[in-house]
C-alpha cells in the first residue's frame, strides 16, 4: 500500500540537501521530525537514497565511465580499492591493460587547461562513430583531466587502440589542446 | 454497530491511542502496524544520522522497542505528537550510539527475544538499469552525481574536485536528478 499524501510535502531539493548535509542545523532537525512522521516523504527519501546506492553500486562493479577529480581518486585508494592508474602526457601515448586484481583504470591526461572555459572530449574508438562528451569537468590548476573508462567493458575487451582528443571550446571556436592514445592489451589469463 | 476501520487504513495518531488504550493487554496488530510504518522511516534517520547500514539497522531496534514500550505505559498518549517524541528517542540514541554505549550485545541482553531481526530492505532499482540511465547522461552531469553520491558529498566539495562552484554543482546535480529518475523509472517529474 503506498503511503498516504502528504499536506506539506518536502521538495525534492530540499530532501538533496537534507541527505547531503547542507542543510542549517535548525532546518535539519526540523526535516528529520518530518520525516519520522510522514510516510510519503519518508518513502520519496528512501527512493533517493535507493538511487543513490545504484550509483554508488554502477561504479563499484566498474559499470560506469566518468570524468572524476584527484581527491576522489586518491580517496578511492585509501579505501582499498586497487586503482590502476595512467599518466599521459599532452599528445602522448600509453601502454595499458586491466587485470582481473584491478577495481578501477584511471587515465591521468595532462593538458594546458589555463584559460580554457570549457573543454570537450572526442573519443575515437575502432569501429564507433567518433563520440563526443561535450562540456566535460576539470580541474584547471592540476592540469589534468582524470578520466574513468567503464572498467567492465574494457575488461571484455580484446586489444585495440583509442584516442581521445581534448577540445577547448570558446568564442574564438574549437582547438585541440591535447591527443592521447592507449594501446590496450587484453589481459592473458 | 460500524466495524472499525482496517489497520492499515488508520493514521500513526489512532495507532497510537489503540496501543497506549490497550496497556499492558497488549494491541499487537496496533504494534505491528506502527512498526511496519516507523522502522523505515527510523532507518532513514540512522543512515543520514550514522552512515552506516548496521549501525542503522541497531538504531532502528532500539528506537522501536522504546517507542513501543513507552506507548504501552502511556508515556504518549497524543499521538499527534508521536513524531516529535520519535524524533527525541532518534536523537538520544543516536548520542549513545556514538559514544559507543550501544550496541547490538547489549540490546540483545536486555531484549532477548523480543529483537526481531532488521529486515533490509528490498532493492527499487534494477542495478543494469541504473547503469544504462547513467551512460545516458551528459558527462558533467554524470561526474556530479557520481562525486556526489559515492560519499554523500555536499556540493562544495563536489565542486572543489571538479572546478565547479557549489551554486553550479547544485543545478547539475537537481538537474541530473531529474534526468536519471525519469530514465530508471520512466516516470516524467
Amino acid at each position: 500500500m503506498s503511503a498516504p499524501p502528504c499536506a506539506a510535502p518536502l521538495d525534492e531539493r530540499t530532501l538533496v540537501e537534507y541527505w547531503l548535509g547542507e542543510l542549517p542545523d535548525d532546518a535539519e532537525a526540523a526535516v528529520d521530525e518530518h520525516i519520522l512522521g510522514c510516510g510519503h516523504c519518508s518513502a520519496r527519501l528512501g527512493e533517493l537514497v535507493a538511487l543513490a546506492g545504484g550509483i554508488r553500486e554502477a561504479f563499484r562493479r566498474g559499470g560506469l565511465q566518468a570524468v572524476v577529480g584527484d581527491a576522489f581518486v586518491r580517496r578511492l585508494a585509501e579505501q582499498g580499492l586497487r586503482v590502476r592508474e595512467y599518466r599521459v602526457p599532452c599528445n602522448g601515448a600509453v601502454d595499458c591493460t586491466v587485470t582481473p586484481e584491478d577495481d578501477l583504470v584511471v587515465s591521468r591526461l595532462e593538458a594546458p587547461l589555463a584559460g580554457v572555459s570549457r573543454l570537450d572530449v572526442v573519443v575515437h574508438a575502432p569501429g564507433l562513430p567518433d563520440e563526443v562528451q561535450q562540456d566535460v569537468p576539470f580541474d584547471a590548476e592540476r592540469g589534468e583531466v582524470v578520466y574513468a573508462p567503464n572498467t567492465a567493458e574494457l575488461r571484455a575487451a580484446p586489444s585495440f587502440r583509442l584516442r581521445l582528443e581534448l577540445i577547448a571550446v570558446d568564442d574564438g571556436g574549437r582547438r585541440v589542446i591535447g591527443d592521447y592514445t592507449f594501446n590496450h592489451t587484453a589481459h592473458e589469463a | 454497530m460500524q466495524n472499525p476501520p482496517a489497520l492499515e487504513l488508520e493514521d500513526d495518531a489512532a495507532l497510537v491511542r489503540r496501543i497506549a488504550q490497550a496497556g499492558p493487554a497488549r494491541d499487537h496488530d496496533a504494534e505491528a502496524e506502527l512498526c511496519r510504518r516507523l522502522a523505515p522511516r527510523v532507518r532513514l534517520y540512522g543512515l543520514k544520522h550514522l552512515r552506516d547500514e548496521h549501525a542503522a539497522a541497531d538504531l532502528m531496534q532500539q528506537v522501536m522497542l522504546m517507542t513501543i514500550e513507552k506507548l504501552r505505559t502511556g508515556e504518549l498518549r497524543d499521538g499527534e505528537k508521536l513524531a516529535p517524541f520519535v524524533f527525541g528517542i532518534c536523537r538520544m540514541s543516536v548520542l549513545e550510539l556514538r559514544r559507543g554505549g550501544l550496541r547490538r550485545e547489549r540490546l540483545l541482553k536486555q531484549y532477548g527475544e523480543d529483537l526481531a531481526p532488521a529486515a533490509a530492505p528490498e532493492p527499487l532499482f534494477d542495478l543494469e538499469r541504473v547503469e544504462g540511465c547513467l551512460e545516458k547522461l551528459p558527462q558533467r552531469e554524470r561526474s556530479v552525481l557520481l562525486l556526489t553520491f559515492y560519499e554523500d558529498k555536499p556540493a562544495d566539495e563536489v565542486g572543489a574536485a571538479l572546478g565547479l562552484s557549489a551554486g553550479n554543482v547544485r543545478v547539475i546535480r537537481h538537474r541530473g536528478l531529474a534526468r536519471l529518475r525519469e530514465c530508471v523509472t520512466g516516470e516524467r517529474q
